[in-house]
C-alpha cells in the first residue's frame, strides 16, 4: 500500500509544482502590467483571465498537445524518444481534413488521421527500432518529413496548401441530441445547458466532445502505465531493458507498441486540431506551430505522470488563451509580438525553477537481446 | 545419480576469442555446484549459454529439474535442449541471477519479482497487486527470506536486492539456480546469510550452481566443483575429497601462493589528511559524519564496513566527486578541498572507483582509449591540443602487458572484457599515473586469484616506494592483510582505528556491526585523527614488524 501512496505523493508533488507555477506566472503577468499600465488594464486582465471565452480556447488549445504529451509519454517512458510528435501532429491533422472531405464525417477524419500518424509512427520505430538509428535525428526527419508532405500534398489534392474539411466538431450537447434517445437528449441536455450558463467553469459543459475524450485519454493512459502489466513492461523497458529481456518479455515488441500507441494518441490530436476548426493551414510551420514540442515540454513538466502533463499542458494552454484574449483587447502597451510570447517564457521559467524530471534510464539507448 | 543439467562439449565462440572450448559438465539434482575459474576463463559464457542468453557454437544442452532419464545403456534419453531465448530457460526451470543485477530500480520489489508474469484481474485490464503481494509474501516465508514487497529496489541494500534476483527465479518456478558471483558484493555475514538460504533451496529439491573466485566459498557452500581455465574444463571435483591448494592449481594452472607475507611499514610524512568531514547522500541525510584521519607516505590505510556506511560517499569526497558538508581535505600539505578532480588527479591522486562500469571505464571505448581517460588534458597524452594515439595505443598495451588483462587487444571494447579483465586495466592505468597518494575502492571485486595476489603485491610496491593508500573494502581479509591501520566505519563515523595485525576477526565483526568489544587493539595513536595536520613527518614508523595476511 505504500506504493499507493508513493504514486499518490508523486502526483501530488507534481500537481504541487504545476500549481505553484501557474500562481507565479500570473503574479509576474500581473505586476508586470502593474508596472506598464493603468489600474483599468489589471482589471481588464483579470477579467479576461476569469472569463468563460478563456477557459473554453484553453481547452480547446489543450487537446492537441495533451495527446500528442500522452503519446510522447509512452514512447520514452519504453525507452525510444519520441522527437517527431510535431511531425505526426502535422500529418494526421491534414489526413483527418482529407478523410473527412471524402467521407463527411468528422469521425472518420479522426480514423484518418490516427491511421497516417500511426504508419509514420511504424516508420519511425523501424529506423529506430530496427536499423538503431539515432533517435533525436530520426525524430527530427519525421518532423521534417510532415512538414514537407502535408502542405505538398493538400497542394496536390486541394490545390492549395489550405484546406477545408467541410466539417467540424459537433458540441458535446449537439452530439447528445442527435443521438435521439429521449433521456439523453432531453434531460442531459437540459442539465448541460443550464451548467453551461455558469460564469467561468461554464466553458466545461460545452466543450467539443474532444475535449472529454482528452480526459478519458488521460486517465486511461494513467491507469495503463500504472496498473496494467504491460505499462510496467513499458516502463521497464525504459528503465532497464535487460531485466525486462531476462524476465522473459520480448523488449523490441514493448517498444513498437509503445511506439506505435504515441502513433495513435498523437493521431487523434492532430484530427482534432484541424478538424476543430474544420480546416488545414499548411502555411510555414502549419497549424500546429510547435505543439508537438511543447508537448514534449509539457510530459517532461509533468514528469511522465500523464496527469501532470495535462495540468502543465492546461497551464501553458491557459496562457495562450490569454494572450490571444489579450491581442484581441489590446489593452497592453507592450507590442503584440511580446506578448505572444507569454506562454513560451512562463514554459521556460517554469521549466528552469520545477522542473524536476526524472529521465528513464535507458531512454535513447538502441536494446538488443543478447548483447553483453 | 540423477542429473539435473548436463552440458555436452559445448563451445562458444565470439569474434577472435574462444570463451568456451568443448566444455563437459554435469550437475546432480538437489546439490550446489561451484563453477571456479580466473577472469575470463568462461564462466559466464557458460551460464549465458545454459540461460539462453548464447546459442552455443557447438555442443548439447540437457536440463531436466526433476532429474534426467536415462536409458538401457546409460546415455540421456531427453532431448537436448535449444533455448533461443531466457524465456525458453525459464519455462525449462532454468532461473539465473546475474552478476550485474536485472532490476528495475525505481519499482518495488514486489513488481520486479512478478515482471513478465503479474497475475492479472478483470480480464487482463489490471494487474493483481494484492495478490503479487501475497505471492511474494508466500515465497519468502518458504525460504526464509526477508523482503518486504512494498519497498522500492533504489532503497535496499544488495544483499536484500539478491534476494529479490533470487525470488524472482523462484517465482518463475525455477528449480535449478544459476548464480553468478553472487558474494562478490555481499558482506562476510551476508555470504553467511545467502550460503543458508542455498542450503534451504537445495534441501527442497532445487539445483543450484553458483560461480566465483574465491576457493574458501566453493569449498564451504558446494557439493561439487568444477574449474574452468582458458575455456575448457580442467577437472570437476568433490569438495569433500579436495583442497584448497589443489583447486588453486587446477584453477591458475601454477602453484600459487595463498598466503602473502606483508613486510612492515615505514611510513613518513602526511599525504593526505582528511579533516572533520561530513557529507550527504544522494537523499541529503548526512552519510559522513566528522570523519577524521591522516594517511602518511608508505603506509596503508586501510576503511572496513558494511558497505552503505558511509564509505562510498567518504571516498567520493576525497577524490572531488562530491562536496562535503563540513571539514577539509588536504595532499601534502595543499587544501584541495575545492579542487575538482582533474586538479587532484594532476596533483597526484590516483582513484580506482568502485562502480568499474558507472566510473572507471567508459564501456563502448576502446583500451587505448579508456587508457587516456583523466591524462587526456596533460602531456604526454595532449601534444598542442591533440591527442598523441600512437602514444596513447603503446600505454594500452603497457598496461595490458604488465596487468595481464585479456585478451590483450589495445583495440577491443571495454565492454567485450570480462569484469575480471575490466578491473585489472583500471587498476593497471591508475598505478601508471605515479601517483603520490591512491585511493583505492574495492581494488579487486570481481578480480580472481591470480590476479589479486598480483594487484596486492603492487598496491604494497607502491606503499613501499612512499606512496600513501587509501584502502577501502568490504573484502575483511583484504583490508586486514594490506593495511597498517585500519579504521572501521559506522553509520558514516569512524569507529575505531585498529591495528589490522592483532584484531580478532570477531571484534571486527562487532565494529562493524556497531557494538563496542573489549580490549580492542588500537593503531599506533601518534597519527591518528586530525591533529596530524600539523605535521606529524617526525613520527616513528609504525612498529608491527611481524604483520602477516590472515588466511583468506
Ligand atoms: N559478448 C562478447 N563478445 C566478445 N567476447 C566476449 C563476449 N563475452 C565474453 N567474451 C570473452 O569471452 C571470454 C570469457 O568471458 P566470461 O565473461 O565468460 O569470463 P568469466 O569467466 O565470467 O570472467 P570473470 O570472472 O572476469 O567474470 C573473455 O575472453 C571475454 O573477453
Ligand atoms: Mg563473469
Amino acid at each position: 500500500m505504500s506504493a499507493d501512496l508513493g504514486d499518490r505523493v508523486d502526483a501530488l508533488g507534481t500537481r504541487g509544482t504545476v500549481a505553484a507555477a501557474a500562481v507565479l506566472a500570473a503574479v509576474l503577468a500581473v505586476a508586470g502590467l502593474a508596472v506598464t499600465g493603468s489600474g483599468d488594464t489589471v482589471v481588464a486582465v483579470v477579467a479576461l483571465l476569469f472569463s468563460k471565452s478563456t477557459l473554453a480556447a484553453a481547452l480547446r488549445l489543450s487537446v492537441p498537445i495533451a495527446f500528442a504529451a500522452l503519446g510522447g509519454i509512452f514512447a520514452e517512458k519504453s525507452g525510444v524518444i519520441n522527437i517527431g510528435l510535431e511531425g505526426l501532429l502535422i500529418i494526421s491533422a491534414f489526413a483527418g481534413v482529407y478523410a473527412t472531405s471524402i467521407t463527411g464525417s468528422v469521425w472518420l477524419g479522426v480514423v484518418g488521421g490516427v491511421v497516417a500518424s500511426t504508419l509514420l509512427a511504424l516508420l519511425f520505430a523501424v529506423v529506430c527500432i530496427e536499423f538503431r538509428a539515432d533517435q533525436i535525428i530520426a525524430g527530427l526527419a519525421i518532423w521534417l518529413i510532415a512538414l514537407g508532405l502535408a502542405p505538398f500534398a493538400s497542394q496536390v489534392v486541394f490545390g492549395s496548401k489550405n484546406a477545408s474539411a467541410g466539417a467540424t466538431f459537433p458540441d458535446i450537447q449537439q452530439l447528445l441530441a442527435d443521438t435521439g434517445l429521449p433521456v439523453v437528449s432531453t434531460a442531459l441536455v437540459g442539465a448541460l445547458d443550464a451548467l453551461a450558463g455558469v460564469p467561468f467553469l461554464g466553458a466545461l459543459f460545452e466543450a467539443s466532445p474532444m475535449v472529454y475524450l482528452m480526459f478519458v485519454a488521460v486517465g486511461a493512459s494513467w491507469w495503463t502505465l500504472n496498473r496494467t502489466s504491460f505499462g510496467r513492461w513499458v516502463r521497464a523497458s525504459g528503465e532497464n531493458p535487460k531485466a525486462l529481456d531476462t524476465a522473459g518479455v520480448d523488449v523490441t515488441r514493448v517498444r513498437y507498441a509503445a511506439v506505435l500507441l504515441s502513433g495513435v494518441l498523437a493521431g487523434v490530436g492532430g484530427a482534432a486540431l484541424s478538424l476543430s476548426l474544420g480546416q488545414f493551414v499548411g502555411n510555414g510551420p502549419t497549424m500546429v506551430n510547435g505543439k508537438g514540442f511543447i508537448a514534449i515540454v509539457t510530459y517532461l513538466l509533468g514528469n511522465y505522470n500523464p496527469v501532470g502533463a495535462l495540468l502543465s499542458t492546461m497551464l501553458f494552454a491557459g496562457l495562450d488563451a490569454l494572450q490571444l484574449g489579450l491581442q484581441g483587447q489590446d489593452v497592453l502597451a507592450i507590442p503584440q509580438s511580446l506578448v505572444r510570447t507569454i506562454p513560451y517564457v512562463s514554459v521556460i521559467v517554469v521549466l528552469a525553477l520545477f522542473g524536476r524530471t526524472r529521465i528513464p534510464e535507458a531512454a535513447g539507448e538502441y536494446y538488443e537481446s543478447g548483447e553483453e | 545419480m540423477t542429473e539435473a543439467v548436463r552440458l555436452d562439449g559445448i563451445t562458444k565462440r565470439f569474434p577472435g576469442v574462444v570463451a568456451n572450448d568443448d566444455v563437459t559438465l554435469s550437475v546432480e539434482r538437489g546439490t550446489v555446484h561451484a563453477l571456479l575459474g580466473e577472469n575470463g576463463a568462461g564462466k559466464t559464457t557458460l551460464m549465458n549459454v545454459l540461460y539462453g542468453l548464447y546459442e552455443p557454437t557447438e555442443g548439447d544442452v540437457y536440463v531436466d529439474g526433476d532429474g534426467l532419464t536415462y536409458d538401457d545403456e546409460g546415455a540421456v534419453a531427453d532431448a537436448p535442449r535449444r533455448f533461443d531465448s531466457p524465456r525458453d530457460a525459464i519455462d525449462a526451470g532454468v532461473g539465473m541471477i546475474h552478476q550485474h543485477f536485472m532490476l528495475v530500480d525505481p519499482m518495488t520489489v514486489a513488481e520486479n519479482i512478478t515482471l513478465g508474469n503479474e497475475p492479472r484481474k478483470w480480464g487482463g485490464l489490471a494487474v493483481d497487486r494484492a495478490a503479487a503481494r501475497e505471492a511474494v509474501l508466500d515465497l519468502s516465508e518458504r525460504y526464509g527470506f526477508d523482503v518486504e514487497p512494498d519497498a522500492t529496489i533504489e532503497d535496499i541494500g544488495v544483499g536484500v536486492q539478491q534476494r529479490v534476483e533470487i525470488l524472482k527465479a523462484l517465482y518463475r518456478g525455477a528449480e535449478i539456480l544459476i548464480l553468478d558471483e553472487p558474494t562478490a558484493v555481499l558482506t562476510p555475514q551476508e555470504v553467511e546469510d545467502l550460503f543458508e538460504v542455498l542450503e534451504e533451496l537445495t534441501d527442497a529439491g532445487k539445483t543450484v550452481i553458483f560461480i566465483t573466485h574465491k576457493l574458501g566459498e566453493a569449498l564451504e557452500a558446494a557439493d561439487e566443483v568444477t574449474v574452468l581455465r582458458d575455456g575448457k574444463n580442467v577437472g570437476s571435483v568433490e569438495t569433500a575429497g579436495t583442497t584448497r591448494e589443489e583447486l588453486a592449481e587446477l584453477m591458475v594452472g601454477r602453484e600459487v601462493m595463498l598466503e602473502t607475507e606483508t613486510p612492515p611499514a615505514t611510513p613518513g610524512a602526511p599525504t593526505l589528511t582528511v579533516d572533520g568531514v561530513s557529507a550527504n547522500d544522494e537523499r541529503g541525510v548526512t552519510a559522513v559524519d566528522d570523519v577524521s584521519f591522516t594517511v602518511r607516505e608508505g603506509e596503508v590505510f586501510g576503511i572496513a564496513g558494511v558497505d552503505g556506511n558511509g564509505q562510498s560517499e567518504l571516498v567520493e569526497v576525497v577524490t572531488g566527486l562530491r562536496k562535503p558538508t563540513a571539514g577539509a581535505v588536504a595532499l601534502e600539505g595543499t587544501d584541495v578541498t575545492d579542487a575538482s578532480r582533474r586538479a587532484r588527479t594532476r596533483a597526484g591522486m590516483a582513484y580506482i572507483p568502485e562502480d568499474r562500469q558507472e566510473r572507471g571505464l567508459v564501456m563502448d571505448f576502446d583500451l587505448s582509449e579508456n587508457g587516456v581517460l583523466g591524462s587526456q588534458h596533460d602531456a604526454p597524452f595532449a601534444q598542442g591540443g591533440r591527442l598523441d594515439w600512437t602514444y596513447a595505443d603503446d600505454h594500452a598495451a603497457d598496461i595490458i602487458e604488465e596487468y595481464d588483462v585479456r585478451p590483450p587487444d589495445a583495440t577491443a571494447e571495454a565492454k567485450s572484457l570480462s569484469g575480471g579483465n575490466q578491473q585489472k586495466f583500471i587498476v593497471g592505468r591508475e598505478f601508471a599515473r605515479d601517483p603520490a597518494c591512491i585511493v583505492a575502492s574495492h581494488p579487486t571485486r570481481g578480480v580472481d586469484i591470480g590476479s589479486t595476489e598480483f594487484i596486492h603485491d603492487r598496491l604494497i610496491d607502491l606503499r613501499d616506494e612512499g606512496r600513501a593508500v587509501l584502502l577501502v573494502s568490504s573484502k575483511l581479509d583484504e583490508v586486514r592483510g594490506l593495511s597498517d591501520r585500519l579504521a572501521v566505519m559506522y553509520r558514516g563515523r569512524v569507529v575505531d582505528v585498529v591495528d589490522p595485525d592483532e584484531v580478532t576477526e570477531e571484534q571486527l565483526g562487532l565494529l562493524m556491526a556497531g557494538e563496542e568489544p573489549e580490549d580492542v587493539p588500537r593503531a599506533d595513536p601518534v597519527a591518528d585523527a586530525a591533529d596530524a595536520t600539523d605535521g606529524v613527518a617526525g613520527t616513528p614508523p609504525a612498529d608491527d614488524a611481524d604483520a602477516e595476511v590472515a588466511d583468506d
